[in-house]
């Protein structure tokens, strides 16, 4: 299972990995909300919110390479419509940066500003995933009085999830043995969707054998946890400092915020 | 399809996940009336399952270069009926998110609606409107589709007009609309042309599947609720289409283009912007050491919008940099002792 990559840095041991989830979840959620309300074109400002999902990263012994390959991963789609702005906003600017002051236009600090901040946000969800554990955010959500019946839904999917994403690369890996070149749309199609339903039939064997599995086991329907969850002074200390690096950059954001929105007379 | 955050605004990003919440939280009241303990788990091995075939990108054909996946929002509906449909690809759409960083936190209530909620209940819809009792293969393949083809595209028009409405992006709401039309009628024809095969697939080798539905086959009062819902939609994108602008903004009218006057200059006025950059110089200082070296502000025209803030902005960005390689290597050398120890 070459799948089990992907959030195996959650069941690591460091200072944030033992901070309360609920503590990093509602810092994850107010920090992309102040990320995603900085002004459009302060590229140096996007840049800044980098810096505290990096120290959560950097504290809890995520590999950076990780994170960025992630983040190149998802990175495209937004690229493409970041990329946009530079035709679409040509009005001049002049950008002045520490010693430096050169003609650009509206349109790159715009694109600037835009991956900037999707970075910021990627960063950010990364690093509460990578300290911390599915099944404690599931009980979080739980928590927060989430319909009981999605945070079962989540929790089989998620457990599930790798085993069946293994089968489909099987079945992929299989059909790329046996090819020697790409043929024709009707054919690539037929032999596409005979492979979704032979995974589909699999999947549907495997659940009838967990739910018999499950229920023999005594699941009526209900999940449950030992898990007791308290806030130490550490995760206070943590809100806290969370708070004022967040409090900052909403300040921040609202200073320059009143610059960009000045009206000409 | 997977929106970023960054493609919305707060308020757009609130709203959506306000409207998202509030349709799962009905999704799960109804699936939780209907659901079997055998069901649950049926459900979140299906959510994997549609998970999965989402990863085995099929290339468009006549886009080269391009890729498509299935959705598969409308197979689910048709397999377990909408509510339990909307459920598993929310269920999806959040593991997605979380586990994968594929599409933004706060474009998740934007994310469900397009991917899950929209989908599930238009495309179900679809398909029973046009199916009605009939059983045969002609009709049935009919129906599936057109369920399939029209909630992508559907999906595919709620994109634009959600960042239109945020006004985060500068590309024209026409083009983007255009582009992304264009490129999931591909997408869409290849969802339906899968759907239909998978299905008939699973009639061919396991036909007790396909009544899976039998008991959530909605009634026909809902049913009639569920046509309306999906008529409103298509008329409200094509009308929404139709008389959408793809002016700028007020914000950006007020200060960078006015397209009916190509006079316009986009200024902000020289003083004035001096004397803001000059205010927030004063105000907005992480190391004002750094600024006192004097600024060549003031030489800047009319003409030039000085938006980065000189001296302010490098100082900062060098102190975030220099913060980042500090906590790198303090952690670097705390490890090497802790190794060694």
């Amino acid at each position: 299972m070459h799948h089990a990559h992907i959030d195996k840095f959650a069941y690591q041991d460091s200072p944030i990995h033992r901070l309360d989830p609920r503590a990093k979840l509602a810092v994850t959620l107010f920090g992309t909300l102040a990320i995603a309300s900085l002004p459009r074109f302060s590229p140096d400002l996007a840049f800044y919110t980098w810096l505290g999902p990096f120290a959560l990263l950097v504290l809890g012994r995520i590999p950076l390479r990780f994170a960025a390959k992630h983040i190149a991963w998802t990175l495209p789609f937004v690229l493409v419509l970041a990329l946009t702005s530079l035709w679409y906003d040509k009005t001049p600017t002049t950008i002045l940066f520490g010693p430096l002051l050169w003609q650009s236009t509206l349109g790159w600090l715009k694109c600037l500003t835009l991956t900037a901040k999707f970075i910021g946000s990627m960063l950010a969800l990364i690093a509460l995933i990578s300290t911390t554990r599915f099944s404690d955010l599931l009980m979080v959500l739980q928590r927060w009085h989430v319909p009981e019946i999605l945070v079962i839904q989540l929790g089989f999917l998620y457990r599930y999830i790798f085993v069946l994403i293994d089968k489909a690369h099987h079945t992929v890996r299989a059909r790329t043995t046996r090819t020697l070149k790409r043929l024709a749309p009707k054919q690539e199609l037929r032999i596409g969707t005979a492979m979704i339903g032979s995974v589909l039939i699999q999947s549907l064997d495997t659940s009838t054998r967990i739910t018999q599995a499950m229920q023999a086991r005594g699941f009526v329907g209900q999940w449950h946890s030992p898990k007791q969850f308290d806030m130490k002074r550490g995760d206070w200390l943590f809100l806290g400092l969370a708070t004022l690096y967040i409090g900052m950059l909403m300040y921040l954001s609202h200073l320059v915020g009143s610059v960009n929105s000045v009206r000409p007379t | 399809m997977h929106m970023a955050n960054e493609l919305l605004s707060v308020p757009v990003a609130a709203g959506t996940f306000a409207i998202a919440s509030l349709g799962l939280g009905l999704v799960c009241r109804k699936v939780k009336e209907a659901a079997t303990t055998d069901q649950l788990g049926l459900m979140g091995i299906l959510g994997a399952f549609v998970f999965s075939a989402q990863m085995i990108n099929l290339p468009l054909p006549g886009l080269p270069g391009t890729s498509g996946h299935l959705i598969g929002a409308v197979l689910l509906a048709i397999l377990l009926g909408p509510h339990a449909g909307a459920l598993i690809v929310s269920s999806i759409v959040i593991v997605q998110c979380l586990l994968f960083q594929d599409g933004g936190l706060l474009a998740l209530g934007c994310n469900m609606i397009n991917m899950a909620l929209v989908p599930a209940y238009l495309g179900y819809a679809l398909y029973r409107l046009i199916l009605h009792q009939a059983t045969d293969t002609w009709r049935f393949n009919l129906a599936v589709m057109t369920a399939a083809l029209i909630t992508v595209l559907v999906s595919a028009i709620l994109v634009p007009i959600q960042t239109a409405v945020s006004g985060v992006l500068t590309l024209p709401f026409r083009t983007f609309v255009w582009t992304m039309v264009s490129v999931h009628l591909v997408i869409g024809l290849m969802e339906g042309l899968i759907t239909i095969a998978v299905l008939a697939y699973v009639k061919q080798i396991k036909p007790d599947i396909l009544s899976l539905n039998q008991k959530s086959t909605c009634d026909n009062r809902s049913r009639l609720l569920v046509a309306t819902l999906a008529i409103f939609t298509l008329l409200l994108c094509a009308v929404f289409s139709l008389y959408a602008s793809d002016k700028p903004d007020g914000l950006e009218w007020s200060y960078a283009e006015r397209p009916e006057q190509p006079e316009f200059q986009s200024v902000v006025l020289p003083h004035e912007q001096a004397d803001t950059v000059e205010t927030l110089q004063s105000k907005y200082t992480l190391l004002p050491a750094y600024t006192k070296r004097p600024t060549p502000i003031g030489h800047i025209n009319a003409q030039d919008v000085a938006l980065s803030r000189g001296w302010t902005s490098f100082a900062g960005v060098m102190g975030a940099l220099t913060t980042m390689i500090v906590i790198w290597g303090v952690a670097w050398c705390l490890r090497k002792k802790r190794a060694t120890a």
